[in-house]
């Protein structure tokens, strides 16, 4: 059903603020004067006998001297428990060893953009900027937008860059840099009154260090010795990423259909899917996540003798896939304010790889987490 | 597959009879944006990102992390 000019107030300031915004601006609630939006989210997540996060994050946007965007957002990751270290088959077949003393760590990260409009046409910059013990990230990123056919669509192309420190707490020496670069083209694409579509390529282009200082594979052979041997990566990344996102609002439900679905590609010889279907309804929203990928090229649980030149052992490059049920519950108290709520569930296994078993040796992730978030719209 | 893709987004400018500004009520919606509640986004993306290979695809410029 499609709105008219004959509907309700509430509707009709909707649509008149619709008729002065690009596809992609902020979101507008009818009946608020609204410029901007602050909120907070706390994020809990625990993974069953290993890792915990609580994430803090505080964020904002607004618009301003009426052509200018601007949006903000810090957050704090505290991280701890235990994590896998060792791969090794001396029980006779490959399981990981987590670390025998908690892992402690803390990430600070934010960043911000900044958005002019000239008419149809937006270009934003954005830096971010992330900090730990053993990881340091800066990157800033440059976006244009332009909206053609009847503001219809939207053509985006973007460029970005991040340069990356890799450290080890292990070995106060280890300063590795790793440079990467961004490109991503895409178009949004109203289909009716009621849905959009929007689709995205990225292609990232990385050099540097990308072993993980603290992964090793400990194997024992038949006859001889046994090896024990770091993590050891190729010095370069290139990858593709291709996101597409459809929305359909069915009024007659008062429901919106969300589907994503991410296609991914790499030099490591690692090919990954990602679908998610959300329904919110009635401010319910019940969501599936499946995800699969396929192992990279130097993978495997055990070393050979002599050692590969690359070779990892960490389980996150096996094959395996993802299923993650969520559901969001979203209260908006008055026109301002806006509480929500959100429990899901991750569990990572090798059986749910999509067309057939994944790696063996991969050990099921159970993991569990919570959101809780705030917004007041001003 | 990247020309495949180039097509595909180049079809979806061209295929469809323009939505006229009044009727566009419901594309406004909250539950109909694209990368929804900035806290919300941030949060969940690094929770999958931090136990998958994939990443990426909606923008450019992130930072990255020492996932563990």
């Amino acid at each position: 059903m499609a709105a008219t000019k004959g509907e309700s107030s509430a509707l009709a300031q909707l649509a008149q603020a619709a008729l002065a915004l690009p596809i992609l601006a902020l979101p507008v609630k009818a009946g608020a004067a609204e410029v901007g939006e602050i909120g907070f989210t706390l994020l809990g997540y625990k993974e069953r006998g290993l890792m915990k996060i609580t994430e803090p994050v505080l964020w904002g946007r607004a618009q301003f001297l009426e052509s200018w965007e601007v949006q903000a957002s810090a957050a704090i990751d505290i991280i701890s428990g235990a994590s896998p270290r060792l791969v090794t088959n001396a029980s006779g077949k490959p399981v990981q060893t987590l670390t025998g003393a908690s892992v402690e760590d803390r990430r600070n990260t934010s960043d911000v953009k900044l958005t002019k409009h000239f008419g149809d046409f937006s270009l934003a910059g954005s830096m971010a900027y992330s900090d730990e013990q053993d990881y340091n990230s800066k990157a800033f990123g440059i976006e244009g937008r332009l909206d053609v056919n009847q503001r219809n669509t939207t053509l985006i192309a973007g460029f970005g860059s991040s340069k990356d420190h890799v450290g080890s707490t292990d070995d106060p020496t280890l300063d590795k840099p790793r440079d990467t670069k961004e490109y991503l083209v895409g178009v949004t694409q109203v289909l009716s009154p009621t849905a959009l579509v929007s689709s995205t390529i990225a292609w990232a282009r990385g050099e540097g260090y990308y072993n993980d200082p603290y992964k090793l594979t400990f194997t024992f052979f038949p006859t001889g010795g046994p090896l024990l041997v770091p993590d050891v990566r190729p010095d370069h990344r290139n990858t593709v990423a291709w996101l597409t996102r459809f929305r359909n609002h069915v009024p007659s439900l008062k429901g919106t259909l969300q589907a994503d679905y991410r296609y991914y590609s790499d030099d490591w010889g690692i090919r990954a899917h990602t679908l998610e279907v959300i329904d919110e309804r009635w401010s319910i929203r019940p969501a599936l996540r499946y995800y699969t990928q396929g192992a990279a090229d130097f993978y495997s649980p055990t070393v050979t003798r002599p050692p590969a030149t690359v070779h990892s052992s960490d389980q996150r490059l096996s094959a395996f896939g993802g299923l993650s049920p969520s559901l969001r519950v979203i209260l908006r108290v008055d026109d301002r304010l806006t509480v929500e709520g959100t429990l899901g569930y991750v569990q990572n296994a090798a059986n749910f790889h999509l067309g057939g078993s994944g790696n063996e040796a991969f050990e099921t992730l159970r993991a569990g987490y919570g959101l809780i978030g705030v917004t007041y719209a001003f | 597959m990247k020309f495949l893709a180039l097509l595909a987004l180049a079809a979806f400018a061209t295929a469809c009879a323009p939505v006229a500004p009044y009727q566009r009520a419901f594309l406004a919606r909250d539950d109909m944006a694209l990368d929804g509640n900035p806290g919300y986004m941030r949060a969940i993306e690094k929770t999958y990102s931090a136990k998958e290979a994939a990443s990426g695809g909606a923008a450019v410029g992130g930072g990255g992390c020492g996932c563990n």
